[in-house]
């Protein structure tokens, strides 16, 4: 059966090939879907994981990096440092804000470090060395056609760009400066007369002795300083993973829902054509005593092939298509090469091909074997 | 030309509905990332469109509240308040954070509501009642099906446990649903005082919003003030902006994905007429028309893709927050219309494949095929 399904392909290479396109493109869609929704994880948890650090200290109840407010007061830095174990405990300020230039606006992450914690990708140009540096995501400088050595406008306060890193996270992209710059926008900005609310210290990145058992020292510096929870990076960062879950999962599930329905569809518009397209030929296959269940089968073997053909031309688009979305809007990330993306759309792709090949069966059934024989 | 194209879609209904189904679903997924987007953020700005004050006073430098943190220091809530034109000042306190009910967690819009403030809380109350004193939050319905919780239970916002009073409806999001405690509460968490978020300002009848902006933007040091209208656009624009990007990708792909099938269908219907028109061309039809007889079943093919979408989209996309509570689906016939536009060109593009066999092919295998 797959010889005749084989020779069948190979009769009109053109339609062949337009149809592996479609289909292929059918699995690119599916795998940029997963991809992109796969690639926001994954830039959540490098958010915290790139932030280099043995654990990080939050404010007590805070247990995210993302979209929350954290606070923690400055003299807790102390007590953090005086645990034993601890190296250091290193600052660092999240600042969220809205980016814009002609009239066309961003909400920026702002991070502010002093010893760590900084662009880990930097790209183009250099870290921040002086007051007024500030490293800025590529996505960012793209978007506003940002350069190397510009002005970077905060709330009426001038930065110059002194470095570009490729550091975006969940629809956003990031913006790295140091405390010495946070200072004096806060004191040569408009935020400067209401102060009050803003955190001076979000989260400190402590760094461990050597041989430090990290769960132990986590829960000392709990004991100590009531004020703070101590999280592992990794444990933060699948929390945020979790929140991302949260937000993403519903629209990215039916997405990819719509995109298995087309699937469905294109396989079973492809198959169907092509059994009316044979209808002579399959009569001639029933007339001479196939029955109709292996003619089904027949028809099975060709979207089973079609899919082998189909699924590195989908990764080739798939690719394309990432490489497009990179270009154009780099604050998303699309993994397409995740196992696990890759799995799912195969697997999703058997599912295609083998129920799409259930569509034509009343086609198959109704097939009159005596119009083989019309107009010979 | 144009009744023997129209007669060979009807004879091969079941191709022309494959190959339409495949292209609506194509739009469908453009027209969900839409729907998806523009109710997001519709739901985003619902709380500053249902406040309508007549003008928002915030921090100079700060535009929207979506994403926003604005302070406000309190005295200046007095002198806008003295301001001739100003018939009441209605200060809140905002944070964007996380709710927390045992496991689940959510993004919240926490707003922080001075003692007997009815005028910024929740504008349609589901269950219970409104916030009266400390420890209290009301939440959305749909939060606290999602979050699995009720009148009497707590929930979590940043280490401060809050007892579950009353549900709103209509303040769900999945990026920012509204959250009302006390205003005591949230400045705890916020470690601040004397200080407000944003001043809600109603005028007095017959002043022009726009003029009393204007006036304690001039009046009042290093504060920003701007009309209602203006303040939900803004909000607006920058919810909807974190998706444009999207969107216009997901069109982009969705739109090469509906020239596919077009161009394979299209194909498969000349291909199975190819005798026919290669007798037309025998008989003297000129190549033009012949084209324009497959440009029209690109057309017609693509369009009903189109019209299956565009049905689907005002039809089914309204009832999916029915089972999905947590989406917020809106389709505006604007962009459904930009989306017809793209299956125009979707339509031409898909016949050039198709059209270029048709112009190639041989009058001669009229009698051989």
């Amino acid at each position: 059966m797959f010889t005749l399904a084989w020779r069948e392909l190979q009769s009109d290479v053109l339609r062949t090939l337009l149809t592996a396109v479609a289909l292929g493109s059918v699995i690119a869609v599916v795998l940029v879907l997963q991809g992109f929704e796969q690639g926001q994880y994954h830039q959540l948890e490098r958010m915290v994981l790139n932030r280099k650090s043995d654990l990080v200290v939050t404010q007590a109840g805070i247990s995210n990096f993302i979209a929350v407010r954290s606070s923690i007061p400055q003299l807790s830095r102390a007590d953090v440092e005086a645990v034993q174990g601890v190296i250091d405990a290193h600052p660092i300020t999240a600042i969220p804000i809205i980016y814009e230039k002609n009239n066309l606006r961003t909400p920026v992450y702002v991070i502010v470090f002093d010893t760590r914690g900084g662009p880990t990708s930097i790209v183009d140009g250099r870290d921040v060395e002086k007051g007024r540096d500030i490293v800025i995501d590529y996505a960012l400088a793209e978007k506003y056609d940002i350069r190397l050595g510009d002005e970077f406008l905060v709330t009426d306060f001038r930065f110059h760009v002194s470095g570009i890193t490729r550091e975006a996270a969940f629809m956003m992209p990031f913006a790295f400066i140091g405390y010495d710059g946070m200072i004096d926008l806060f004191l040569e900005s408009e935020i400067a007369p209401d102060l009050s609310t803003f955190p001076l210290l979000s989260y400190m990145l402590v760094e461990l002795e050597p041989g430090a058992n990290r769960d132990h020292v986590a829960r000392d510096i709990e004991a100590r300083v009531p004020a703070v929870d101590v999280f592992t990076p990794e444990a933060l960062a699948a929390r945020d993973v979790n929140l991302g879950r949260i937000f993403l999962g519903p629209i990215m599930g039916l997405l990819v829902a719509v995109a298995y329905v087309i699937g469905l569809l294109v396989v079973g518009l492809i198959l169907y054509v092509d059994v009316r397209g044979r209808s002579r030929s399959l009569a001639v296959l029933k007339a001479l005593g196939f029955p109709w269940r292996r003619l089904m089968v027949a028809v099975a073997c060709q979207a089973l092939l079609l899919l082998v053909i189909a699924l590195p031309v989908g990764i080739l688009i798939g690719q394309l298509l990432t490489t497009y979305i990179h270009a154009v809007a780099p604050v998303y990330l699309v993994r397409i090469f995740e196992p696990m993306v890759l799995i799912k759309t195969i697997v999703a792709g058997l599912v295609f091909a083998l129920f799409g090949a259930l569509i034509p069966v009343r086609s198959l059934r109704r097939t009159d074997p005596s119009s083989a024989f019309a107009g010979a | 030309m144009l009744v023997w194209a129209w007669k060979s879609l009807i004879a091969q209904r079941g191709a022309v509905l494959g190959g339409a189904l495949g292209i609506a679903g194509s739009f469908i997924l453009v027209v969900f990332f839409h729907a998806v987007f523009r109710g997001e953020s519709g739901q985003i700005v619902a709380y500053p469109e249902h406040m309508q004050p007549d003008v928002w006073v915030m921090q100079r430098g700060v535009r929207n509240m979506h994403m926003a943190t604005s302070s406000v220091w309190d005295w200046k809530a007095d002198k806008v308040a003295d301001i001739p034109g100003v018939a009441r000042v209605t200060p809140i306190l905002y944070l964007n954070s996380v709710i927390t009910a045992g496991n689940q967690k959510s993004f919240s819009f926490i707003v922080g509501l001075l003692p007997d403030d009815h005028r910024a809380g929740p504008w349609e109350m589901v269950a219970g009642r409104e916030v009266s004193s400390q420890g209290e939050t009301v939440i959305p319905d749909v939060l606290s099906n999602l979050l699995d919780v009720s009148i009497g239970d707590r929930v979590t916002i940043a280490d401060t446990s809050f007892t579950i009073v009353g549900l709103s409806t209509g303040t769900y999001s999945m990026a920012n649903s509204v959250i009302f405690v006390a205003f005591s509460d949230l400045e705890r968490i916020l470690s601040s005082s004397g200080t407000y978020s944003y001043l809600l300002v109603d005028a007095e009848e017959g002043i022009d919003p726009e003029a009393l902006a204007g006036k304690i933007r001039r009046e009042v040091e290093k504060v920003n003030a701007l009309p209602h209208e203006e303040f939900v656009e803004n909000d607006f624009a920058i919810a909807m902006q974190m998706g444009v990007e999207i969107i216009f990708m997901m069109t982009v792909i969705s739109a090469i994905l509906a020239i596919l099938i077009v161009c394979f269908t299209a194909y498969s219907l000349v291909m199975r007429k190819r005798r026919e028109l290669a007798i037309a061309k025998a008989l003297g039809m000129r190549g033009s028309a012949v084209l324009f007889g497959v440009v029209f079943q690109s057309c017609i093919l693509t369009l009903f893709g189109f019209a299956i979408a565009a049905v689907f989209a005002m039809i089914v996309i309204p009832y999916i927050p029915l089972l999905l509570p947590q989406l917020s689906l809106t389709v505006a016939v604007s962009e459904l219309l930009q989306i017809g536009v793209t299956a125009l060109l979707v339509a031409m593009v898909g016949a050039i494949i198709p059209a270029y066999l048709v112009l190639r092919l041989d009058p001669a295998t009229a009698f051989n095929v």
